[in-house]
Parts: structure tokens; sequence; C-alpha cells
């Protein structure tokens, strides 16, 4: 069994990130804050909600190495939220957005963040020490739409965009001051903020859930007609391959190693992808176990499970500050995943992940007993 | 990657192409009444119709599968390569018989192309039948 632990904490979760040490994990539960929730002696209780935005979070990032939590939010604004002490401080990011602000991703260096809003807008930040605040820079041109996800390349200054229009896009975010120049290709080369690099134009759909693979050379994204995208070689002429699938579309993606991708959406089923020896991407298998049809012969048992999930809420109630790891079923979320996040311990092999999504479940999974999978890892 | 840069079977004019449905609809005509309706409807399948671009082409190309579709009477030996957008064209008529041939296929073609097959022709907006 790939999932190893499922958590139900609240009705339905926007999106979650995890604290550095895993130890914490924060989401948003369908409203306008952010709770946190640690897991103390295997029991998962609530220790902070950040109450700051005015309408619903809807996306959360944890910086790994200096652990700050960034927030956005319909409300059109984001907060870096520091610890000091026990508690968590917020620092209002004025981002100038007439939109909703709709993801957000720290970079790989954690000196900037990147922001995806419903204005057709990129705003990246970044920290100015002199007026200790955070200065944002606005990407107004390209996009046709709203901009749903944001990905940052490993050398910081990349970010690929996904947008309702359903194109895929690079840019470049080198700020200067923030950024080092790469002295040996000249100045000249170097791309200024807001250059796109390039635009991918392979889904007639939303594209949604932008990812680099580890090194950077490989992006993937979905588009809303039930298709993956796989892109090798960004530059003037990418190598692009176009994955068809059986099932209801996905909304995220994560790379758990240069070869297998992990794609999450309305199927509630992760489905993995993976690169054969020659490159081609192709559909692998479900992570976890398939629901039953319905014109099988096991009704019953079907109106018992749904009887039991009833009874099964009563006990977890909203007001309810902790939360008992629950039990392990066969399907394991029941409504739609919209978001996917790593959590590999440090020095270890394991592969973990987790998703969330919009049954209020943040479920954990393994790829250690998956033997089949264990080639593209 | 696609550069957009589609050839238009119609480079010249729309009367070269309803010629050219009038033909296929002839093709048709005799291979029904030769008790073939799979033959039929492939016939009526051929050229890319997707490019076409006039209505007026479209509605014509579509009368002539709507025929080959309705003369299919075993469903299930029906060859599964059918586009799933002349399936809606025809629920779109909302006349009972079209509609119940067409849903009895479109059951058919969702058991084995799956869902994805469905939302891939209802995203695309721009290669319409």
């Amino acid at each position: 069994m790939a999932a190893v632990a499922v958590h139900q904490f609240a009705q339905c979760i926007t999106c979650h990130a995890w604290s550095p040490d895993h130890s914490m994990v924060a989401f948003c539960p369908n409203n306008n804050e952010v709770h946190i929730y640690k897991l103390v002696n295997d029991k998962w209780e609530k220790v902070h909600v950040l109450q700051k935005h005015d309408q619903i979070v809807s996306g959360i990032d944890w910086s790994g190495k200096s652990n700050r939590i960034v927030s956005v939010s319909h409300d059109r604004n984001s907060y870096v939220w520091n610890r000091e002490g026990p508690e968590w401080v917020p620092t209002l990011v004025i981002l100038r957005l007439n939109r909703a602000a709709l993801c957000v991703r720290w970079s790989p260096k954690e000196n900037k963040f990147a922001v995806g809003s419903g204005a057709k807008t990129v705003c990246v930040c970044y920290y100015e020490q002199e007026n200790n605040w955070w200065v944002s820079k606005v990407i107004r041109k390209k996009h046709d739409s709203s901009v749903t996800s944001v990905a940052w390349h490993p050398n910081n200054i990349l970010l690929a965009t996904t947008s309702t229009d359903g194109k895929c896009r690079v840019f470049s975010t080198f700020i200067k001051g923030v950024d080092t120049r790469e002295s040996k290709t000249g100045s000249s080369s170097d791309p200024k903020f807001g250059e796109q690099i390039v635009q991918l134009d392979l889904s007639s759909s939303w594209a949604f859930g932008v990812k680099w693979s580890p090194s950077g050379n490989t992006l993937a994204y979905v588009g809303h007609n039930s298709m993956i995208y796989f892109v090798d070689d960004i530059g003037p002429s990418p190598l692009a391959q176009n994955v068809a699938f059986r099932n209801l579309p996905l909304r995220d993606v994560l790379f758990v190693s240069e070869k297998m991708v992990i794609g999450v959406g309305f199927d509630c089923n992760p489905m993995v992808f993976a690169a054969d020896k020659s490159g081609l991407w192709s559909f692998i298998r479900f992570l976890g176990e398939r629901k039953e049809s319905l014109s099988g012969p096991k009704s019953g048992s079907q109106f018992s499970e749904a009887f039991g999930k009833l009874y099964g809420q009563a006990k977890h109630g909203l007001s309810n500050d902790t939360v008992e790891p629950s039990k392990i079923q066969g399907a394991v979320h029941d409504n739609c995943i919209n978001c996917i996040a790593l959590l590999n311990k440090k020095g270890s092999q394991t592969k973990r992940f987790s998703t969330s999504g919009m049954d209020g479940k943040v479920v954990i999974w393994d790829l250690g007993n998956q033997q089949d999978l264990k080639e593209y890892l | 990657m696609m550069a957009g840069a589609e050839k238009f079977v119609e480079a010249d004019n729309a009367e070269a192409i309803i010629t050219r449905i009038e033909h296929k609809s002839r093709k048709i005509e005799s291979l029904l009444k030769q008790n073939k309706p799979v033959e039929a409807l492939k016939t009526a399948l051929e050229g890319s119709s997707h490019m076409i671009r006039d209505e007026r082409c479209k509605s014509a190309n579509w009368i002539v599968v709507h025929r080959a579709l309705m003369a299919i009477k075993d469903v299930e030996g029906m060859f599964s390569s059918l586009d799933p957008e002349y399936l809606y064209r025809g629920l779109s008529t909302g006349d009972r018989p079209t509609c119940d041939q067409c849903l009895r296929i479109h059951e058919k073609l969702t058991e084995r192309a799956g869902l994805g097959c469905i939302l891939r022709s209802l995203a695309d907006t721009v290669n319409t039948v």
C-alpha cells in the first residue's frame, strides 16, 4: 500500500505546505486562515492559526532553510510570516494586484518568491535589506488569462508559469542586486527581468500544475483536456511530448526523480508517469487502489462504507483541535486532489510525498515498497 | 510543438469541397444499398474534416456522416475510431432517433476510450465538425 497515513483535517483543503523538518503542516481549510498542525505523540494538534487575510488563502509555501511561510489570498495580498519565539509574525507584501492571487512559490535560494494572479500577471518579490521590506516586481506582459501555477528552475532565475490561456511560459526573473550574473557568458546574453524565454502552446484548454525536474532539464505541466506535457531542451526549439490518458484531468504534478512524475487531480488517485530509457514518457499506473465500479455486485458494502464515512465525520468535528490518525481504507481520497508536495527526509533514500484535496484530507505516500517503480527512482 | 501553421484544405474555394462531399455521398448510398454500413461510415469519415472552416461545408459533411451513422445497427461491431465530435453534433440536434443512436455509440466509445477522450473533444474549440 503506497498510502502510509491519512489525516482528515477539515472539510476541504485549498493547499498545504510542510515545515523544514516535516513535523508541522500548514494548510488552508477553505477559509481565510492558515492552520498549522504539529504531530505530537502520534496525534495531530492545532498549534497556530494565522489570521490576516480577508478571503480564501489560495497558496502557501514554507521555505526549507529560512523557515518562513508565505501566504497569498484572493484578497490580493500576500504575507511573509516569520517565526519570532512562539509566535508567527506577519509582514505584508504589497503586490499591487487588482485581482486575486492564485499561487505562490519560494525560489530555490529563498531570496525571492513568485505569485501568480488572476490579473494575468506574475509578481516576483524580493527582500530589500536597506528598507527592511519586500518589494514586488511585476511581469505584466504575455499572459492572456489567469496564472494558475508557478515553478522555479534550480538556477533561481528561470520561472515557468501556466495559465488558463492554455500556455506554459518560461521567464527570466533576474534582479540586479539579488541575483548574481554568470560572467562567463557575458552580460549581453543574460536575459532581463520579465523577458520571455519560451512559450509553449501545446494545450487547447486551461493549463495547470507546472514543475521542473530536479536537474531543471525537463518541464512537466497538465492541461484540462486530460493531457500531460513533458518538455525537454527549453529554448528556441524545445522537445515536447504530449501524453493523453483515459481518465479525468489532473490539477498538479510532482517530479519524484528525473524519470518519474506523479500527477494528481479529479480521479482522486495519484497517477504515475515515467520515462523509459529512450526518454519516452507514458502512464504507468495508479498509485492507490481504484474505486469499485457501481455496476458491481457489492452494493451492500458500498452502503455500509458510505454510512461509515458519515459516522466517521461526526467524530471529527471541526471544533475539535486534535485529529486522530484514521485507518487507511481502499480508495484514499474521495474528492479532487489539488495539491501535491515532496516530503523527502534529508539523507534518506525513501521517496515520500503528500497530497491534499477537496475532501479535507492530507495523505502521505511512500514509494519505497512499490517494487515495479524502483527502476525509475 | 504546434507552430500553428495549419494547411487549410479549402485554400481555393468551398465549392471544390462540396463537390467532393457529394461524390462521397454517392459512394455511401451505394455501400448502404449493399448492406455495408460500417464501410459507409468509414467512407463518410474520410477526408480531414477538422481542417474545414466553412460552415456550409461542415454541414454538408455532417449530413453525409449522419446518414451513415444512422444506418449502423450493430453498435458493438463498429470500430471505435469515430470522432466524438460527431456524436456531440448528433446529440445537439435533439432529434430522437439521432440522439438514441449517438448515445448508444457514446456509451461504447467511453467504455473503450475512457473519460479523457471525452474531455479532449469538449476542450477542443478549434477543431470542430
